[in-house]
């Protein structure tokens, strides 16, 4: 089971080689363009439609498993296109993204059918990992659990194990693991990890070399199962996982 | 001078009330006196009659009729029975003639009597007499009396009755003025106005309706342009944000980068958080002067608090910090919006550990002054100048040589603790520390 988490583009043989087909819904052509590079990369299939018109007909075309859908487009009201492609696209995701970033509106995107939210500027990291949750919600617990090690990261029970005992991690502690985990390989540095763990706004992300702490308190935890040096520090910068 | 305003509809009974009292005053003197006047006019009349019959009957018969010549009476009176006039012909030696009419008190036979009297002396054979008639005015007085006595409580009456009914007139009339500013104190945002008319079938009010009405139109549009654009505005500027952010990711995914450029892509990174954060609280502020949040959620304190612990646990375990809470034994609620409560609390904590040195200690109380929530935040951090007290909740004010002072942070404060209508009080030393005691009222 280890080739499961083989670094990025891993998902894809999570869900038995299936490629993920992906609408970025975005009327920032720049925008569109740079998440799609990145979703690409990552193994996916992006089609981009820069407005509510394109996007409509497109949804009309063509089968989607995740929709991207800014809610400020010019020419529709988002919500509005959701409840529309629903016809359609029964089966799809929606993540909206908003520059709102409001409480309101954010209810108001899950009542018209989103199944989650970014707020802008969001980190495509953060999306990727909000597309993977769904992912795994969508294609059931067996292939939620990750092995490094002697441990087991369960995401579905939001649980590390090591050798059937649970690792006593807190909430932060479990999420910024599992973040890692889910990027292996990959540096992340604290901005994402703050990014990934508070995701409030009002939280100074500037200021974010407490993450230290957790990252201190992880290694100590794991290493009274393992020795392993699990995560990485990357000098100034972040952390990144590898498995031993 | 200062008077305390009264409202209209009480001027007007008061005033209302004050001119029938004057006309009651003016009516019972008035009325009886000008009854008099007439009546004694009607009086000197019959008494100008009289003497000019008695100046026929002297002219016809003689004074000799009236008063003997050497007799032993040299006077002449005469009174009817009930005294109510008379008449005397007295021998005078004063030689002016004359004519007068007067008021005179007689006593007689111990009864007392107020007369209308003329007098007029004649000559006859070289000698003069001095007429007298006189009726009296007692029933005329009597009569003034019974006037006053009457006007009054006629009046009295009249007043009470016009005044109840114009009391219920003018509350009825100014019924819809009422309503008209009864809406108007309200609503304390023209969103929530109520603009269903007021009946009326008064002009003024209608008109004045009608104005307040377009003006909260006005109002309203405004708010909800500036809250449009705040909106926009912060799509205009995260948006772009948005993209220097994706691309910067992108760019440390997939390039190979030496230490010192990552360090680069990731310091832009964090000015680009900065802004980030600067928007967000500026279009939070300005959410907050629209209006926007709800003061509807019940928000237990103990637990909002407590949550500071466990928010901050690796701040203050970075900077070893000794973080102390103190609640009541009860839970303790208040009405609020449960969002920007959390941003309160949360601020305040975040700017106790900011300005304070590793090491130091942060405190958060809460108690109860008299029903009252009372929440003390406290450091013994670097502290606040006394100069710059009064500034530290200005926008974009900043005092101390820190790169993560936006000046945003404890305006935002301030202005969460108006809308919730909580007061707040800074207390500082530099390098004792600071306490910001807020009283949920």
């Amino acid at each position: 089971m280890d080739q499961s988490i083989r670094g990025p583009g891993f998902l894809k043989l999570f869900v038995n080689a299936i490629t993920m087909r992906i609408l970025i819904v975005e009327d920032e052509k720049s925008l569109a363009e740079e998440i799609a590079l990145f979703l690409r990369n990552e193994q996916y299939s992006c089609d981009i439609a820069f407005n509510g018109r394109d996007a409509s007909e497109e949804l009309a075309a063509n089968l989607y498993d995740f929709v991207l859908l800014d809610i400020g487009l010019p020419d529709y009201n988002g919500l509005d296109l959701i409840k529309e492609a629903k016809n359609y696209n029964s089966e799809a995701y929606f993540i909206v993204i908003t520059a709102r970033g409001e409480l309101d509106d954010k209810l108001k995107g899950f009542n018209s059918g989103a199944d989650d939210y970014l707020a802008k500027p969001f980190s495509i990291l953060e999306l990727h990992s909000r597309i993977q949750a769904i992912t795994r919600r969508k294609f059931g617990q067996s292939s939620s659990i990750i092995k490094f090690g002697s441990f087991a990261l369960d995401i579905s029970k939001l649980q590390l194990l090591h050798q059937e005992t649970p690792v006593n991690l807190t909430k932060k502690e479990y999420d910024l693991l599992s973040y890692l985990v889910l990027n292996k390989g990959r540096v992340l540095d604290r901005l994402q990890l703050v990014e990934h763990i508070w995701g409030s706004f009002y939280e100074d992300d500037f200021d974010s070399n407490y993450i230290d702490v957790h990252i201190k308190n992880i290694r100590k935890k794991l290493g009274e199962f393992d020795q392993s040096n699990y995560i990485k520090t990357v000098r100034g910068l972040g952390y990144k996982f590898e498995d031993a | 001078m200062l008077i305390k305003p009264i409202k209209l509809k009480n001027k007007i009974s008061i005033i209302n009330a004050l001119t029938k009292v004057l006309i009651i005053v003016i009516s019972v003197f008035l009325i009886p006196w000008i009854v008099n006047r007439v009546s004694i006019k009607d009086l000197d009349n019959q008494l100008i009659e009289n003497l000019d019959k008695t100046y026929s009957l002297v002219e016809q018969y003689g004074i000799e009729e009236f008063i003997k010549q050497g007799g032993d009476q040299q006077a002449f009176g005469s009174y009817n029975i009930f005294k109510e006039e008379y008449i005397s012909i007295e021998k005078v030696t004063d030689t002016t003639l004359y004519e007068e009419i007067d008021y005179s008190r007689r006593t007689i036979e111990g009864e007392t009597f107020d007369y209308r009297v003329i007098s007029a002396t004649i000559e006859s054979q070289g000698s003069y007499y001095l007429i007298e008639i006189g009726k009296s005015i007692n029933s005329i007085l009597a009569f003034q009396r019974l006037i006053r006595k009457f006007t009054f409580y006629f009046l009295l009456v009249l007043m009470a009755v016009t005044i109840l009914f114009e009391l219920a007139i003018t509350q009825y009339l100014l019924r819809p003025f009422g309503k008209i500013i009864e809406r108007l104190k309200s609503s304390n945002h023209p969103k929530n106005f109520n603009y269903t008319p007021v009946k009326t079938s008064t002009a003024d009010f209608k008109d004045l309706e009608e104005n307040i009405h377009g003006l909260m139109r006005k109002i309203e549009s405004a708010f909800n342009e500036e809250r449009d654009y705040i909106s926009n505005i912060s799509h205009e500027l995260l948006t772009p944000i948005s993209i220097i952010k994706t691309k910067l990711d992108n760019f440390l995914n997939t390039t190979e980068l030496t230490d010192e450029e990552t360090e680069k892509i990731i310091e832009s990174k964090v000015t680009l958080g900065r802004l980030t954060k600067m928007v967000r609280t500026l279009l939070l502020l300005s959410r907050i002067d629209n209006e926007e949040y709800l003061l509807a959620d019940r928000v237990n304190l103990n637990e909002l608090l407590a949550g500071l612990g466990t928010d901050f646990q690796e701040h203050f375990e970075q900077k070893n910090q000794e973080f102390e809470l103190k609640l009541p034994d009860q839970q303790v609620e208040i009405q609020g919006n449960r969002e920007l409560l959390h941003i309160l609390f949360f601020n305040l904590a975040n700017n106790a550990i900011k300005y304070t040195p590793d090491g130091g200690r942060i405190s958060v109380h809460l108690n109860l002054e008299k029903d009252i929530p009372v929440v003390v935040i406290q450091d013994n951090g670097i502290g606040i100048e006394e100069k710059n007290l009064p500034f530290i909740f200005t926008r974009f004010k900043k005092f101390q040589e820190s790169g993560n002072n936006f000046g945003l942070g404890l305006a935002l404060v301030k202005k969460i603790c108006d809308y919730q209508h909580f007061s707040i009080e800074v207390y500082s030393k530099p390098m004792e520390g600071t306490r910001f005691v807020i009283r949920c009222k």
